[in-house]
């Protein structure tokens, strides 16, 4: 354990003491908050997790606090558990290699791992996520150099994952792999344009239960949805279990002013969809 | 040394979670209770009684933890895919009111060949054969799971049954939670 950490584990028990003098102050108005010991308890096992997990994905390899590379905006209150809005802003765009999103109390935590390539413009990427449980998500952005930079925010929301299936597995597999892009405004070749990607797919993750039939509908989730503006690549997304029914992306890359976007996606169940999308000219 | 970033969250919700009332989830006085066990689909609108039981909200069940009484999770564990992308890891977690009992699907009906038994078995293990002795059940919000594990409750003589509808969702909105694991009684004979 490093200087940094017991730094940090001091001015959080700092932190519990103050935690502890409000509450009592505050007395019966807050009777029914947390305790000071509920506090210390849950940091505690939310970081225990978290340490778990970073090691399954990252190894040792260091995740550094930032402020600045990755922020993370999210809900506070999730309104739909299984469609969670999740915006991943990287302000020093020139020096992200990737993104990785984990959803720590979901159980499969890696949600998405987004690697971009030269058409891309990684100042921002929104999608929308399931998330089973009151949880901590972390964003950690790769640095070109390697590094590994992370932030967090605690997300309430309940039964994302298991949000229940009220059709048919049949209609709700109906046009699946259907694409529409939306283009934010007109391409200026070499300037950053935004668009956003919507994917028809029911991503099963294997964890519903059809209501009508009381069984649980197969896994077959989308794993893979690659984007590239003609040869040159926009970014691979490496997507799991917690990405929602009926994705969908909003991004920005760097047009060449000729070539398509061309869409990739495949899923568990060797389904392949690919479609290109021409963008807006430019009037002048 | 990576984990930095994993502690700074659940301090700022807690201002926050005063200014929320509780989930609401008192049951429905549509939905009538069924005979017996419900067999239906498991998750939507609950009634808003259960015969030979208490139905108890937060309040209640804050007051009553002074009495230690036994606290019976019966919400699912999560499924594991058949088919999960790449080597991710699979690492189900289940938070709970803390001291709870986590007997998974244990409100499920019909449950399979022995399984009813083998709840009856460990529920009297746990309560050591008082059947008078508080038990409050609960899964989460519009869970059928925890009105069934009650009902059972009530079929077998349990005379303190209490029913918490608003479960967990009701719960981590005022409170923290605690990582259980499922219960060793229950789980060390498979289900099929």
């Amino acid at each position: 354990m490093g200087v940094g950490l017991r730094a940090q584990n001091e001015a959080k028990r700092v932190k519990v003491r103050l935690f502890a003098l409000c509450l009592a102050l505050l007395g019966a108005t807050l009777a029914q908050g947390l305790t000071a010991a509920e506090l210390a308890a849950t940091d505690t096992s939310r970081a225990a997790r978290w340490n778990t997990i970073a090691a399954y994905i990252f190894g040792d390899r260091k995740i550094e606090a930032t402020e600045t590379l990755i922020k993370l905006e999210a809900p506070p209150r999730a309104q739909d558990a299984a469609l969670v809005p999740v915006t991943l802003i990287m302000p020093e765009k020139e020096k992200i290699k990737s993104v990785y999103l984990v959803i720590d109390d979901n159980p499969s935590p890696l949600a998405a791992h987004i690697t971009f390539g030269p058409a891309a413009d990684p100042g921002s990427l929104q999608l929308r996520v399931r998330i089973d449980t009151y949880t901590n998500v972390h964003a950690v952005a790769e640095t070109v150099d390697g590094r590994l930079f992370g932030t967090v925010a605690f997300v309430k929301a309940s039964g994302g994952c298991s949000a229940p299936i009220d059709s048919t597995d049949e209609e709700a597999m109906q046009g699946t792999g259907e694409m529409r892009m939306k283009f934010a405004a007109a391409a200026v070749p070499g300037e950053p344009m935004q668009a956003t990607l919507m994917i028809r797919h029911p991503n099963f993750n294997g964890m519903q239960m059809n209501q009508l039939t009381r069984n649980y509908t197969p896994s077959r989730y989308i794993d893979n949805i690659s984007i590239s503006s003609g040869t040159s690549k926009i970014f691979d997304l490496s997507a799991d279990i917690s990405l929602s029914t009926n994705p969908v992306l909003t991004f920005s890359f760097i047009p060449d002013g000729k070539d398509p976007i061309r869409v990739i996606i495949s899923d568990t169940k060797a389904g392949r969809w690919e479609q290109t999308f021409a963008t807006p000219a430019s009037t002048n | 040394m990576r984990s930095l970033i994993g502690i700074a969250a659940p301090a700022a919700i807690i201002l926050g979670t005063a200014l929320f009332s509780a989930v609401a989830s008192a049951g429905s006085a549509d939905i009538q209770e069924p005979q017996g066990l419900w067999t239906g689909a498991m998750y939507g609108p609950t009634p808003a009684t259960l015969g030979g039981a208490v139905v108890v909200d937060l309040a209640a069940v804050e007051a009553l933890l002074a009495e230690k009484p036994l606290l019976l999770d019966v919400g699912p564990a999560a499924r594991k895919p058949e088919v999960l992308s790449g080597d991710r890891p699979w690492l189900p977690t289940h938070r709970s009111i803390p001291n709870a009992i986590w007997m998974p699907g244990a409100g499920v009906a019909p449950l399979a060949a022995g399984r009813e038994e083998l709840f009856y078995r460990r529920i009297g293990d746990l309560v050591q054969g008082d059947k008078a002795k508080p038990i409050v059940v609960f899964c989460r919000a519009e869970c059928w799971g925890s009105w069934n594990a009650g009902k059972r409750l009530v079929l077998d003589g349990y005379t303190s049954v209490r029913w918490f509808p608003a479960g967990i969702d009701g719960w981590w909105d005022q409170h923290e939670t605690a990582e259980v694991k499922p219960d060793a009684g229950w789980s060390a004979e498979p289900t099929p």
